[in-house]
């Protein structure tokens, strides 16, 4: 057992309580990988923009920004790059672990910096978030604005 | 006899080499042939106020990939202003005509003098040379004013 972790089980439960909801609510944010970022990088959703509508039953094209930082495809490490992963429908992961790989985290481990993706009907929002070599976001974390769309 | 062999296939494949219109080659790396280089932003006829502008670079059933990385379906993306296509069986030069994006990078800060200029992409592989088929994009034309 580690020392923080001693200290807090001395502290009254109503602060250990606060305290762990702190740090549940801080995590995303406060920690992240060991892959340096450029300070100044960010990501950008090229298209669609926010609020933007599109049309129902049929793929539409995201574009996927980068500023100040490269892309590279999974596996090479170099300095100032990472791929892209597109999320759906869903907040930003835990900043310091590799990003899940599922329907609601897409992966574009190849370099892609666009695709065609095909959504029900409805509001979904879209966020880019760069991983590095190993698919963990880099520090600090590169992602972009939340957008939401309507599938019509 | 082995060896007379030997020579004699060299032969035919400088022959060969001297045939072809790519005599000069280093082996040139496959792209997809359905691969798309194009112009994001700006559009084509653009008036850009100031010089100063982001290209946002293009990429269609391919990836984007830093120099001296040797892996499939992957270039990275190089900017030509003012000028036309360079050989594409060679090294793309770089110079101020030819900017190079190794880092992978896909958006380019470019500062241009007041005036007309034509912007275009051209991929290359690890090395720097243009792929096989090459992918690049339609040239474009803009104003600085």
């Amino acid at each position: 057992m580690n020392k923080r972790s001693a200290d807090a089980l001395a502290l009254p439960r109503s602060l250990l309580v606060a305290a762990t909801l702190a740090t549940a609510f801080a995590a995303p944010h406060a920690l992240a990988g060991t892959t340096p970022a450029p300070a100044n990088a960010y990501a950008y959703i090229g298209f669609p923009n926010d609020g933007q509508t599109v049309p129902a039953g049929k793929p539409f094209r995201v574009w996927f920004g980068l500023r100040f930082m490269g892309v590279a495809p999974r596996g090479v490490k170099f300095p100032n790059t990472g791929h892209h992963h597109l999320l759906i429908d869903v907040d930003l992961p835990p900043m310091d672990q590799e990003i899940p790989s599922d329907r609601n985290h897409l992966h574009y481990g190849a370099g892609e910096t666009e695709t065609m993706i095909e959504l029900p009907p409805g509001k979904h929002t879209l966020q880019l978030l760069m991983g590095d070599d190993k698919h963990i976001p880099h520090n600090p974390p590169v992602y972009s604005r939340k957008i939401t769309i309507y599938v019509k | 006899m082995l060896r007379r062999t030997v020579l004699g296939a060299l032969a035919s494949l400088a022959a060969l080499a001297a045939d072809s219109s790519f005599s000069a080659a280093r082996a040139r790396t496959p792209a997809p042939p359905n691969a798309e280089a194009y112009i994001i932003w700006p559009p084509d006829g653009a008036v850009i106020t100031g010089g100063k502008l982001w290209v946002r670079m293009g990429l269609r059933n391919m990836g984007v990939c830093p120099k001296g990385v040797d892996l499939p379906n992957v270039g990275h993306h190089h900017l030509l202003v003012d000028t036309d296509l360079p050989p594409l069986d060679q090294e793309i030069p770089s110079d101020r005509n030819h900017l190079h994006y190794g880092a992978g990078e896909t958006d380019a800060r470019l500062e241009l003098p007041p005036g007309k200029h034509t912007l275009q992409l051209l991929m290359g592989d690890y090395n720097h040379v243009p792929h096989d088929p090459p992918v690049y994009s339609k040239k474009i034309t803009i104003i600085v004013k």
